[in-house]
């Protein structure tokens, strides 16, 4: 039912029509629906990106540009960028572990995701401009203000909520599951790992981390959401609805999801990489080494959260701004492993230029530059200067944009077992390019924005020197770069053929 | 030259490239090599492999240490308590920011006077971000409603001018509209 209901989708469905012949539709049919579904997400929000700067050129208004923001942002993170990942990395645990990744938990947490997704849409389209940090307790305060009614607060919380849930508990419980529970059918098995593998094991880490970091998010969240349903009053909640506990809890979960994201990233590229040396060895230069930089991402990014802190000095006690920049910075030593390992597995084995390595090398570039950028952001100095100017704009959206584009090159290498059609290498040459050239140059754009002073979310570029329209400009440009980039990968899909 | 890298957002840029152009000429060039030009199995003798990634390894995290050991006098709170040991006044300035605009106790400073500025938030976030009046930030505050402590530092002017004052933590459909100036005028004495 759920192929044929792909199949009928227009336009999109053609692209991941499942292909039903191999037996593999209990790893291959829900991956398709969440990657399908997540470009539906993708194709709105980037156009909204897009509309950003060009409201800025024509002098809009500034209740678009705010609107346009908290939904570029939220639906790029969440129900694409993070449903992308799912739907991947959900056909690879069931590829690798030999289980299942269908069911009801699965749909469940396609249902919450999207629902939730659809819900705080709705609330955003009424009114509610909060950006997807939600800015807590600005909700609450724009409401008062009249900005918005309370009931698209409750509307966009309740949606909220459900992504999270899908975040924080669903997608890991099923991760775990697959993992450490059930039997392994032998025919769904299509490469054997074992959590010694870090191709596996990452992926392990990164849904604990979820799990245990979102966790307090959800308990604070939970009940505010009690409260504005009017099941508890206030009061009851004081210690929930406090901006301090709202705003800690949620750097705690937000800093360590991209964290998350990023340590399941990279096991996936420790994963593929591999499979596409010269040689055909199909070994990294060190397993060991690799598993290593995993251990060090995890265990230096789960308190270098702080640094969203610093300048509140001394609401944040200096010596909390010391451990998070020192932390900060240590995630570079995983990173510097990381690279390390990947090139010396090239440099032992060679590698074949396939579109998809490519799309994951030209990844990890862009996520190293971006890590230097958030790296010295993390300096408790320079974060006195560039905090809140489009410096950590650019950062959010560029750790995103890189790690899509290295699933991106993790599904160019699935996609032909999942839909049975093969790919063409110099589409898949071209989206690369033009994806690369978009996302290095927005990172820089957004960087420069920042060096200039020019603010983040801020719906009046006009405000500041000449330099800020400039930057803006670039962010235009480079913005249609990436968008060309995005088109050129899914005609690449659309024009695939039939392997046999 | 350390006062540009950690006390300007073109420092900051510049430090960035500083880590980022090594890794572009490394990376880059060892994948189109082994890709493009000679994919045979590169040398590998483990010796030099385990010498080369401690060298990588160490080079790395010296750099790290280094970068940001010499930031370490120009973070906010080292200035604050170094000019709260040196200077004879400290002038303090009030700051209540709400949406969407400032109270401030005073808007007129002398140049090499230190000023403490505490800022608090009474509704939501807000930042209190202070430009140079060429257009640079000198310091940028995050205020979170209901903190006991202000967020607070101590800054010294050095040069007369017009001084913009921005909200730079998103905060509802006038943000863009949350701003200020401060009046730096020369010195008397
Ligand atoms: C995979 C692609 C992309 C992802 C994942 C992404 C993600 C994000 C995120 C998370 C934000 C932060 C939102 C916030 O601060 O509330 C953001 C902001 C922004 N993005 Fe994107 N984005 C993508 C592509 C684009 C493209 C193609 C453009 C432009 C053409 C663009 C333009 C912008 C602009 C102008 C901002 C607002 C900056 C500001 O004022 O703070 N984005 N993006
Ligand atoms: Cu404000």
């Amino acid at each position: 039912m759920l192929t044929a209901t792909i199949r009928r989708t227009p336009i999109l469905g053609k692209m991941f029509d499942v292909d039903e012949s191999t037996g593999l539709s209990d790893i291959n049919t829900w991956p398709a629906m969440m990657i399908m579904t997540s470009f539906v997400w993708l194709i709105v929000a980037i156009l909204l990106g897009a509309l950003m700067p060009v409201i800025q050129m024509a002098e809009l208004d500034a209740n678009l540009f705010y609107s346009a923001i908290t939904l570029h942002g939220a639906a790029l993170a969440f129900p694409f960028l993070f449903q992308f990942m799912m739907g991947i990395s959900l056909h690879r645990s069931g590829g690798c572990m030999g289980k299942s990744a269908s069911g009801k938990l699965t749909t469940l947490i396609y249902l919450c995701m999207n629902g939730g997704a659809v819900l705080l849409t709705l609330a955003v389209l009424g009114g509610l401009k909060i950006t997807y940090t939600v800015m807590y307790p600005l909700p609450l305060v724009g409401a008062q203000m009249g900005a918005w009614s309370m009931n698209m607060v409750v509307l966009g919380f309740t949606g909220i909520a459900l992504v999270l849930t899908s975040i924080i508990f669903l997608y890991p419980l099923q991760i775990i599951r697959m993992s450490f529970f059930g039997k392994q059918r032998e025919e769904l098995l299509l490469s054997a790992r074992t959590l010694k593998d870090p191709g596996m094991l990452g992926m392990v880490m990164s849904v604990m981390i979820l799990l245990v970091t979102g966790t307090p998010l959800m308990i604070v969240a939970g009940a505010l959401l009690l409260a504005l349903y009017g099941i508890v009053p206030l009061e009851a909640i004081a210690w929930a609805s406090e901006p301090v506990v709202f705003q800690y809890v949620f750097y705690i979960f937000a800093h360590n999801l991209m964290e998350a994201m990023a340590i399941m990233v990279i096991s996936a590229v420790y994963a593929t990489l591999p499979l596409y040396l010269a040689d055909g060895t199909r070994k990294l230069y060190s397993d060991k080494l690799a598993n290593l930089a995993l251990w060090i991402l995890l265990v230096t990014s789960v308190t270098s959260f702080f640094h969203h802190f610093y300048t509140t000095n001394p609401g944040l006690p200096s010596a909390l701004a010391y451990h998070g920049n020192f932390m900060s910075w240590a995630t570079g030593v995983g990173a510097a492993l990381s690279t390390f390992t990947i090139l010396a597995t090239i440099w032992k084995h060679g590698i074949k230029p396939e579109p998809g390595l490519m799309a994951i090398l030209a990844g990890f570039v862009v996520y190293i530059l971006d890590g230097v950028n958030a790296m010295v952001a993390g300096n408790i100095a320079v974060s006195y200067q560039v905090h809140g100017t489009l410096w950590v704009g650019g950062h959010a959206m560029s750790v995103l944009i890189a790690m899509c584009l290295m699933w991106m090159g993790v599904l160019y290498h699935h996609y032909p077992v999942i839909t049975g059609k093969k790919l063409d290498k110099k589409l898949g040459s071209r989206f690369v390019t033009l994806y690369f050239i978009g996302a290095v140059g927005l990172l820089y754009s957004f960087a420069a924005g920042g060096a200039m002073g020019m603010p983040r979310r801020f719906a009046d570029w006009d405000a500041g020197p000449d330099g800020w329209m400039m930057v803006g400009i670039a962010i235009l440009i480079f913005g249609l770069f990436l968008i060309a980039g995005f088109v050129t990968y899914m005609q690449n899909f659309m024009r695939s053929r039939s392997i046999s | 030259m350390l006062d540009f890298l950690y006390q300007t957002g073109w420092g900051a840029f510049t430090l960035m490239l500083l880590f980022q152009i090594p890794f572009l000429l490394v990376f880059p060039y060892i994948v189109y090599r082994k890709c493009f030009v000679n994919p045979k199995p590169g040398n590998t003798n483990p010796r030099k492999m385990t010498r080369l990634e401690t060298v990588w390894i160490v080079s790395a995290i010296a750099l790290f240490v280094i970068v940001n050991l010499y930031s370490i006098s120009y973070m906010p709170m080292s200035r604050t308590a170094a000019t709260e040991k040196t200077a004879a006044v400290i002038q303090d300035v009030d700051v209540t920011a709400r949406s969407w605009s400032y109270e401030i106790s005073n808007r007129q400073f002398e140049v090499g006077k230190p000023v403490r500025f505490s800022v608090k938030s009474v509704d939501t976030m807000h930042g209190f971000t202070v430009y140079h009046p060429n257009g640079k930030i000198l310091f940028n505050m995050m205020l979170i409603p209901g903190l006991e402590k202000p967020s607070s530092l101590v800054y010294t002017f050095t040069e007369p001018g017009k001084y913009k004052v921005r909200c730079l933590e998103y905060c509802g459909i006038a943000h863009h509209g949350m701003q200020d100036e401060l009046t730096v005028v020369k010195s008397d004495g």
